[in-house]
C-alpha cells in the first residue's frame, strides 16, 4: 500500500519513502534514553507509523499549508508525527518544551507571538501542558484551531483503503517548492523570526552539504541537539533521513545533565559524525570523570563539527588532549558556519583536514583589523569555519554592502541555492536582511584564501551554549523589577573562557543604596530572569544616569558593556561614594 | 531533611550566600541552578563527599530531597 504514496514531485516524503523501499530494515532513528535499551525505528517502520498518524491528521482535517507547532519532550513518537505532518502537506514547527522555571505566561506569550506572526493553526503537545497552552487557543483573535495530544493516538494499526486514499489525496497536493517547515527563533517580545524552508531548499541542501562532509552509507550520526534548533533539525535529522543513513537521537535534557551519554552512544553505536556547539567541547572535556570512560572507544568518530557558536581554538585543543587516549582522531575536529536562513551550512572544513588557524593581534582585532600577531602573548588564535559548500557563495562586505578584500573584516553575506523563503508573514524583516538574493547575516568575519573566519556579530544577541538570548527580552523583564529604573537596563554577553561560551550580564540603574537593599535587588533581578528561563551571572547596579545613551536616546549596549568591563571604569566605580558597582565576577547572587 | 553540609556545598557551587532549600525544592527554583550548571553541582557534591553517582541515578532525581536520600545511601554503603 505504501507504494501509492510515492510523489512525482519529489517532495521530501517521497525521498523518505524511497529510502524505506531501498533499505526497509535499516535503522533510521535510534531513540536513545539513558539506562534503557534504545528504541530503533527502521525506515519502513518509521514510514508505516507516519502513514497511520497522517490518517489521523486527515481525520482532524489537518492539511496543506496548516502550521503545526509540535511541543513535546524526547519521545519516540515525535519522529513519525513530524513525518506525518509533512506527508499531508502541513508545516511542522518544533518548539522547545518549556523548562519548569519558565513562567507559563511567558511561554504563552511566545505561542501567542507565533500565532500572530505565523498564523499557527494547530498545536501538538502532551496532556501535561494542556492547562498552559489552552488559554492561547481561547484568547480572542487566536489563529489556533485545535490542540492535539498525539501520545494518546492509536499507532501501529493497518489503514483501510479509504483512510489511505484520503492520505494520498492530501499528499498529492504537495509540490517541491511548497513550504516544508518553519523554524522559530526564541524570543518573546515580538522578536521571533519564523524561517520558512521549502522542500526544494532542504533537499538541495542535504545533497550539497552531504557532499561537503563526504557523507556515505557507512556513516551514523549521533546527536543530543534539540530538534527546535537548526543544527539538530537539519544536520542531525533531515540530513540522515533524506540520505538514508541512521541517526541516534539523545535527549538534550539528559545529555546536559550527563554529558558522557554522547560518548557512550558514539562508542556503542560506532557513530561517525556529530555536530556540537563550542561549549559542548569544554563541557565534555571538563565534566566527565575517567571512570565514566571505561570501555569507551571513539575511533569511529570521523567528524566532530563545531558550529552555532564562535569556534574557540582552546576548546578544540582541550577536547583532543582529553580524548586522544580513547581513540579520538585529532583530524576529526572540524568546523562549520551555518544558519537557519540558508537551511543550514554555508561553509565547512574539509573532512580529515584540520581547520586553518591564524594567530592574530588581539588589540588590532578589537579595532576591527586583521593583523598577524608578532607577539604570542597578544595573539588570539582564530579558527577557520571552512570553505563554501557547493552552490553557496559568501562575500565579506563593508557598511555599504560593497565587497572587501581578503583579511578585511566586514559583514558576512551569503547567496545559496538553499536559501529560505523569507520570514513568514514578515516582509519588512525579510527585506532588511535579503537584497538581490544575498542574505546579510549580521555576523562579522573575514576571508583568507578561500577560508572564512567568523569573529563576532553586528547584532546584540547573546549566545549561551548555542542558544540565542535576545537582550530586549531580558531588559524588558528586568526593567519591571521594583527598584530598577524602567528603561534603564542593558543586557549583554560576557566571554566565559572556562565554559567556552558566553554568560549573561546585566547593568541596571537604581537609586537603591546600602548593601542589604542592593543584595535583595540583585536577587529580585536574577529571579525575574529565571521566569523567562535566563540565568544571569553578573548583575551590575549603577546609579541613575550612569548608562551612556546611543544617538537614538536608548542606553547603548556596546558602550556600556565596554564601560563596565574596562578596568579603569571598574576601579573608578569601586572608589566612588555610591558603592553600587562591583567588580566583575564578584556579585553573582550574593544573598545574606 | 537536607543536611547543612549538603546545602552548603550546593550554595558554594552556585555562588550563593544563602537560599531556602527544602526536600521538595527542585533545581530550577534555585538561582543559577540551570541545566548547564547541574553538572557542576553534582561534581561539587561528588568531590566534597567523595562519592560517585551513576548517570541514571542523577537523571532519576526529582528534587533535592531525592538527592539527599541518594547521597545518604551512598555514604552509608560500606566501601
Amino acid at each position: 500500500m505504501r507504494k501509492e504514496l510515492g510523489n512525482e514531485n519529489e517532495a521530501i516524503w517521497s525521498r523518505w519513502y524511497k529510502n524505506a523501499e531501498r533499505a526497509p530494515d535499516r535503522d533510521a532513528i535510534i531513540h536513545w534514553v539513558a539506562g534503557e535499551e534504545p528504541f530503533r525505528w527502521t525506515f519502513s517502520a518509521l514510514i508505516d507509523t507516519a502513514e497511520g498518524l497522517a490518517a489521523t491528521l486527515v481525520e482532524h482535517d489537518i492539511g496543506k499549508g496548516d502550521v503545526c507547532a509540535i511541543i513535546m519532550r524526547h519521545n519516540k513518537i515525535l519522529y513519525p508525527l513530524y513525518l506525518a505532518v509533512v506527508c499531508v502537506g502541513a508545516i511542522p514547527a518544533i518548539l522547545a518544551y518549556p523548562n519548569p522555571r519558565l513562567h507559563p505566561d511567558k511561554f504563552r506569550q511566545g505561542i501567542d507571538g507565533m500565532s500572530s506572526r505565523s498564523g499557527l493553526d494547530w498545536v501538538f503537545t502532551e496532556r501535561d501542558l494542556e492547562g498552559t497552552v489552552r488559554p492561547s487557543l481561547e484568547r480572542p483573535g487566536s489563529t489556533i484551531k485545535g490542540l492535539h495530544f498525539p501520545l494518546e493516538w492509536k499507532t501501529g494499526h493497518v489503514l483501510t483503503k479509504e483512510q489511505l486514499d484520503r492520505v494520498i489525496t492530501r499528499h498529492k497536493l504537495v509540490k517541491r517548492d511548497d513550504p516544508l517547515l518553519l523554524q522559530h527563533s526564541s524570543g518573546t517580545t515580538g522578536l521571533q523570526k519564523p524561517v520558512l524552508l521549502s522542500h526544494r531548499a532542504v533537499l538541495e541542501h542535504v545533497k550539497y552539504y552531504g557532499q561537503a562532509i563526504g557523507l556515505n552509507s557507512n556513516d551514523k550520526i549521533v546527536s543530543w541537539l534539540p530538534l527546535y534548533h537548526d543544527m539538530g533539525l537539519i544536520a542531525a535529522f533531515h540530513l540522515p533521513l533524506a540520505l538514508g543513513i541512521p541517526t541516534v537521537q539523545i535527549d538534550p535534557f539528559e545529555w546536559v545533565m550527563v554529558p558522557s551519554l554522547l560518548l557512550d552512544a558514539i562508542s556503542l553505536e560506532r557513530g561517525t559524525i556529530s555536530w556540537l556547539p563550542n561549549f559542548a567541547y569544554n563541557m565534555i572535556a571538563d565534566k566527565i570523570a575517567d571512570d565514566e570512560l571505561d570501555g569507551i572507544n571513539l575511533e569511529s568518530w570521523r567528524l566532530v563539527i563545531n558550529c552555532s557558536e564562535p569556534v574557540r581554538y582552546e576548546s578544540h585543543q582541550k577536547f583532543v588532549e582529553r580524548f586522544r587516549h580513547w581513540g579520538l582522531n585529532p583530524l576529526a575536529i572540524s568546523s562549520c558556519y551555518a544558519m537557519a536562513e540558508t537551511t543550514f551550512a554555508t561553509t565547512q572544513t574539509p573532512p580529515g583536514t584540520p581547520p586553518s588557524l591564524l594567530a592574530l593581534d588581539r588589540n588590532a582585532l578589537a579595532q576591527g583589523k586583521v593583523k598577524i600577531a608578532q607577539d604570542a602573548d597578544r595573539a588570539k588564535i582564530c579558527v577557520s569555519s571552512g570553505k563554501t559548500i557547493a552552490h553557496c557563495q559568501v562575500r565579506i562586505v563593508d557598511e555599504n554592502r560593497q565587497e572587501v578584500s581578503d583579511r578585511t573584516i566586514g559583514e558576512i553575506a551569503i547567496k545559496s541555492r538553499s536559501m529560505f523563503d523569507g520570514y513568514r508573514n514578515y516582509l519588512e524583516k525579510t527585506r532588511e536582511v535579503v537584497c538581490d538574493g544575498w542574505y546579510y547575516s549580521g555576523d562579522y568575519g573575514f576571508a583568507d584564501r578561500g577560508d572564512y573566519y567568523v569573529i563576532g556579530r553586528k547584532k546584540d544577541i547573546i549566545i549561551v551554549a548555542g542558544n540565542n538570548i535576545y537582550p530586549e527580552d531580558l531588559e524588558d523583564v528586568v526593567g519591571k523589577v521594583e527598584g530598577v529604573i524602567p528603561g534603564r537596563v542593558i543586557a549583554f554577553g560576557e566571554e566565559d573562557r572556562q565554559l567556552g561560551t558566553e554568560h549573561v550580564s546585566v547593568i541596571a540603574e537604581s537609586g537603591m543604596t546600602g548593601d542589604q537593599g542592593q543584595r535583595k535587588l540583585k536577587m529580585d533581578i536574577i529571579e525575574a530572569a529565571m521566569a523567562i528561563d535566563v540565568s544571569i551571572t553578573n548583575v551590575y547596579l549603577v546609579p541613575p544616569r550612569w548608562l551612556i545613551k546611543s544617538s537614538a536616546g536608548k542606553p547603548s549596549r556596546k558602550a556600556n558593556k565596554e564601560r563596565i568591563l574596562s578596568g579603569s571604569e571598574t576601579r573608578k566605580a569601586k572608589t566612588n561614594d555610591y558603592g553600587g558597582i562591583e567588580a566583575r565576577h564578584t556579585n553573582r547572587a550574593q544573598v545574606g | 531533611m537536607i543536611t547543612e553540609e549538603l546545602k552548603r556545598v550546593i550554595l558554594t557551587a552556585l555562588k550563593l550566600d544563602d537560599w531556602d532549600i527544602q526536600d521538595e525544592t527542585i533545581a530550577t527554583q534555585v538561582p543559577g541552578w540551570d541545566s548547564l550548571n547541574h553538572v557542576n553541582v553534582i561534581l561539587a557534591i561528588e568531590n566534597h563527599f567523595r562519592v560517585r553517582f551513576k548517570p541514571v541515578e542523577v537523571l532519576k532525581l526529582k528534587n533535592i530531597g531525592d538527592l539527599q536520600a541518594l547521597l545518604t545511601a551512598k555514604l552509608q554503603k560500606p566501601v
